[in-house]
């Protein structure tokens, strides 16, 4: 586990970098030369794409999500149960939404649909999201499971 | 009375928004005696995703431009093609004919009813700077869209730089871009009077735009067959005309408007050397459309003539609502 | 509305008592809500068809996830980051410290002025807060300052980072209403100003009542105050190039986060603060805070479609509109439940939380949706420093493990009184934050 979440923020942070660099060359090209790079929104938005739904598994194993933590201390412990029982919803919830997802990918696949400028398939993009949510809900069952196990974080 | 959920997109005070689609509501309450009202739901999603909202029964109709998702949608291209030389109104009565004599078998709208195509005014040249030739468009930077326009942009040579429509009046006026092609009814919608005072208006413009207006299937037949019966007269040719007639009717008061605001409007004439440059230009994107479609069953080349005969000979008969 | 408010009973529920996480607590009520409402019910639970619903929020994650606009997010994140990392933020505080340290309480002033100055090219509060925790308390400790106005003003100060554009906030809060997210950024600026004035004068008031709390430093000669302002050049150069190439026109505000970031990872190779493992550190932690964000988005945007669905915007109208009060009044009534739900919730919580159950309410008054936002922003920000939950504060007491959180909950009241008076300004003069974006744009 510990080397997909290395490998993916690895993905995450090279992408992040080269959008820099995008954008960079995109105004600089436009600005002094009058020739900007082709489909470079659309290139943002892929770039974007990969590297949220890069970092979200990682994340969400990691259980560094914004929570709210108020009332910490407040109930015992049969709240941790609940939190199970929350982490087996959330993590169906995952499951089905990956599979929509999959679902629509797979029609954008089936109908050729293509982005503007580049005519890259979108289908093809859609698909690493509804991995990425599947991937996500294992890491939200793990995290479940991970904390009837362990004592209650103080903060996140 | 069964509430039809329609998501549209653009700011409320769009014509779109206020007549199009509340007139299509009113037709459709009356054909079917108050059983089936029309409710718009704003802010479900970006426009391309409109498709699989109404396709996945999220609401159960919606409309949008094709060309947010091209690949999918390649003959609705044969009403965007240059030198059509109509308003909107009648393209778009040609347009819905012509499509479905002989297009529907190719079955781009899979997983949806079509209710309605229509296609925006003619799209024009709107810069910061006056242009007293196409060739002055050579090295500007200017806004396209998609499909058409980046041929045609490509052809005049000039810096394409590609962002939503909504974004055109922040970049025109911080100087990012220098010019955009859009209809003339984006001057007042987009407010793009203030920023693109130079407006060129080349007879017949330079292209159309393709929208659908489409229904979920299983939700058109949860109906009374009557009312859908009734749902359905009241739409195809008849929506797509008014819907035609609307936008035109935009790019008229736009103009009035962009004029009384000070905006150089320049009306190129037939013969001017500009529309003849136009001309000249834009041959043969049409062979290289109906090329492009070549893979699909369908009699592109036909069709095409006669989209342009139907809309060049249309008459506009009284006004449908 | 009863649907829409026990669902939001069920969501307050979910994240506070169950402690799920926000993002996936406000998809999971957006998502069976809206079943709800296209026939979900006890009897059917098994064979009711989910597509819809699903459908919905999936739309929601795709689309989201490639949003153009949303792309300054990791930009300007990983800006501030290589900021940080290059040692600007230390320089920033030299130089105010040296303008200001001789006054009572001046380092604290210090402090409030470079926060300020940090905010100008760092889109978050947390980070700005984080950042200055680091440079500005050894110094204030070293001169004998007490820990609570020390620490509240680093806490004070830290929420001027989204209002003082870039602002994270104010890009999420553009992308939830679709209103001009450049002339939000122009619209934050005086209102900025005025908040680091009022803590200026927060201070004073401090320690003009209790003088032993802030002693004053000594004086900075004149060639030693130009020396610490020629080493903010680097910082000021950033900003410069960022703000100078929006107005300019050489950029948009969307690629001015690109450019920034450009230029602060040129900065940072030319004052040799990056190796490999570190920047991986810096991007990979921007990469986790950008999804973080992200997916707290996208789970307010499927919120949001079930409360739309519900009817609660038209709803709260027609119950408004019953009411007879002027709409001011309906404003100051929304900023009340603003500071109530400050005591609970951070900041983008309660942006996401609420944003699409007020706007379209207060759009249709036919107030400026820019204006709003800038209110919105400031009662946000208060809620960063309003016990119990203020997340800067959080991030103070973690950032300096031997400061308790009720030490500098109890420094920042005179802070906490100045926001107030400014949002009671910014409310009712809208003159403050228009008077900018329509200078520049219009
Ligand atoms: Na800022
Ligand atoms: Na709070």
């Amino acid at each position: 586990m510990a080397w997909l979440a290395f490998l993916l923020e690895a993905l995450a942070g090279s992408i992040l970098l080269a959008l820099v660099l995008l954008t960079c060359v995109d105004v600089f090209g436009r600005y002094f030369f009058g020739n900007a790079v082709d489909g470079a929104t659309e290139m943002t938005e892929i770039a974007l794409a990969i590297i949220v739904f890069a970092e979200i598994p990682v994340i969400t194993w990691r259980g560094t999500h914004v929570v709210i933590d108020v009332l910490d201390g407040v109930f015992g412990r049969w709240v941790k149960g609940l939190e199970t029982l929350s982490a087996v919803l959330i993590s169906a919830m995952l499951y089905l939404l990956g599979d929509t997802v999959m679902g629509q990918a797979a029609r954008a696949l089936r109908r050729n649909v293509t982005t503007e400028y580049l005519h890259l398939p979108v289908g093809d993009i859609i698909q690493y999201i509804g991995i990425m949510c599947w991937l996500t809900a294992a890491c939200t069952l793990s995290w479940g499971i991970y904390r009837i196990f362990m004592r209650r974080e103080q903060h996140s | 009375a069964t509430e039809m959920r329609v998501a549209t997109w653009l700011p409320p005070t769009h014509p779109q928004n206020t007549d199009v689609l509340p007139t299509w509501g009113k037709w459709i309450e009356e054909a079917t005696e108050g059983r089936v009202t029309l409710k718009l739901e704003y802010n479900m999603g970006h426009p391309k995703d409109m498709f699989a909202l109404v396709e996945d029964g999220v609401v159960d109709a919606s409309w949008t431009f094709h060309g947010y998702v091209p690949g999918r949608f390649r003959l609705t291209q044969i009403v965007e093609q240059p030198g059509l030389g109509a308003d909107a109104e009648a393209a778009s009565v040609a347009y819905w004919r012509v499509y479905e004599k002989y297009f529907t078998k190719a079955n781009e709208h899979d997983g949806l009813e079509l209710m309605g195509l229509f296609t925006h005014a003619p799209g024009q040249i709107q810069t910061a700077n006056p242009i007293s030739s196409l060739a002055d468009l050579r090295g500007m930077k200017i806004r396209l869209g998609g499909g058409i326009q980046g041929e045609l942009g490509g052809r005049m040579e000039v810096t394409p730089v590609n962002a939503p429509a909504s974004k055109v009046y922040e970049m025109m006026q911080q100087g990012v871009i220098d010019g955009t092609f859009l209809p003339v009814c984006e001057q007042k919608t987009l407010r793009l009077s203030e920023v693109a005072p130079n407006l060129t208006l080349l007879p017949g413009g330079m292209y159309l735009g393709s929208f659908a207006i489409f229904a979920n299937p299983d939700f058109l037949d949860s109906l009374d067959p009557k009312d859908k019966e009734a749902i359905m007269k009241v739409s195809g040719e008849k929506l797509s005309q008014m819907a035609g007639q609307v936008w035109d009717q935009c790019g008229v008061d736009a103009l009035k408007a962009s004029r009384e605001a000070g905006v150089n409007v320049v009306e190129v004439g037939q013969n001017d050397p500009m529309a003849k440059q136009f001309q000249t230009l834009s041959e043969g994107m049409d062979k290289v459309w109906i090329q492009s479609v070549s893979d699909l069953d369908v009699d592109a080349e036909k069709a095409l003539q006669e989209l342009r005969d139907t809309a060049r000979n249309y008459k506009p008969n009284v006004a449908a609502n | 509305m009863t649907i829409a408010l026990i669902s939001f009973a069920i969501l307050l529920l979910l994240i506070v008592v169950l402690r799920i996480p926000l993002a996936f607590a406000m998809a999971l009520v957006g998502v069976v809500g809206f079943a709800w409402l296209s026939g979900l019910g006890f009897d059917n639970l098994t064979t009711f068809r989910w597509h819809g619903a699903l459908a919905m929020a999936s739309s929601r994650v795709i689309s989201t996830a490639q949003e153009y606009s949303l792309s300054v997010i990791p930009l300007f994140i990983l800006m501030g980051n290589l900021v940080t990392r290059s040692g600007l933020s230390h320089e920033l505080y030299r130089a105010s410290h040296a303008f200001l340290g001789h006054f009572r309480g001046g380092l604290s002033m210090a402090t409030v002025v470079a926060c300020g100055g940090f905010s100008a090219i760092c889109g978050s509060s947390l980070a700005t807060a984080a950042t200055m925790a680091k440079v500005a308390m050894p110094p204030m400790r070293k001169y004998g300052y007490d820990d609570s106005l020390a620490s509240a003003s680093i806490a004070a100060g830290g929420t001027l980072g989204i209002l003082i554009p870039p602002s994270v906030i104010l890009v999420i809060y553009g992308l939830l209403t679709e209103s001009s997210i450049r002339e939000l950024f122009a619209a934050g600026f005086i209102p900025g100003m005025l908040g680091i004035l009022l803590y200026l004068a927060a201070v004073r008031y401090i320690v003009w009542r209790h003088p032993e709390r802030g002693p004053a430093g000594e004086r900075t000669t004149w060639p030693e105050r130009v020396q610490a302002l020629k080493q903010v050049r680097g910082i000021l150069g950033l900003f410069i190039l960022v703000m100078g190439g929006i107005y300019l026109g050489v950029f948009t505000p969307t690629e001015a986060a690109g450019i920034g970031a450009g230029g602060a990872f040129v900065i940072a190779l030319m004052r040799r603060s990056l190796n490999l493992p570190v920047l991986f550190e810096l991007v990979s932690d921007t990469g986790r805070t950008t999804a973080m964000l992200f997916s707290v988005v996208i789970g307010a945007l499927i919120f949001s479609n079930f409360i739309t669905r519900a009817g609660l915007p038209e709803d709260l109208l027609a119950l408004v509109t019953g009411l007879g009060v002027s709409p001011m009044m309906v404003i100051f009534v929304i900023l009340l439940i603003y500071v109530l739900l400050g005591m609970v919730f951070e900041s983008l919580s309660m942006l996401l939380l609420t944003v699409p159950v007020f706007f379209p309410l207060v759009q249709s008054l036919g107030f400026d949706p820019v204006w709003f936002g800038i209110v919105v922003v400031v009662v946000t920000e208060i809620s960063l420093i309003t016990p119990p939950v203020g997340m800067n504060v959080f991030v103070l007491s973690a950032v300096l493990p031997d400061v308790k959180t009720g030490t500098i909950f109890r420094g920042i009241t005179p802070f906490w009184c100045a926001d107030i008076l400014r949002l009671v300004l910014i409310t009712s003069v809208s003159w403050i934050s228009l008077v900018l974006p329509r200078l520049l744009y219009s």
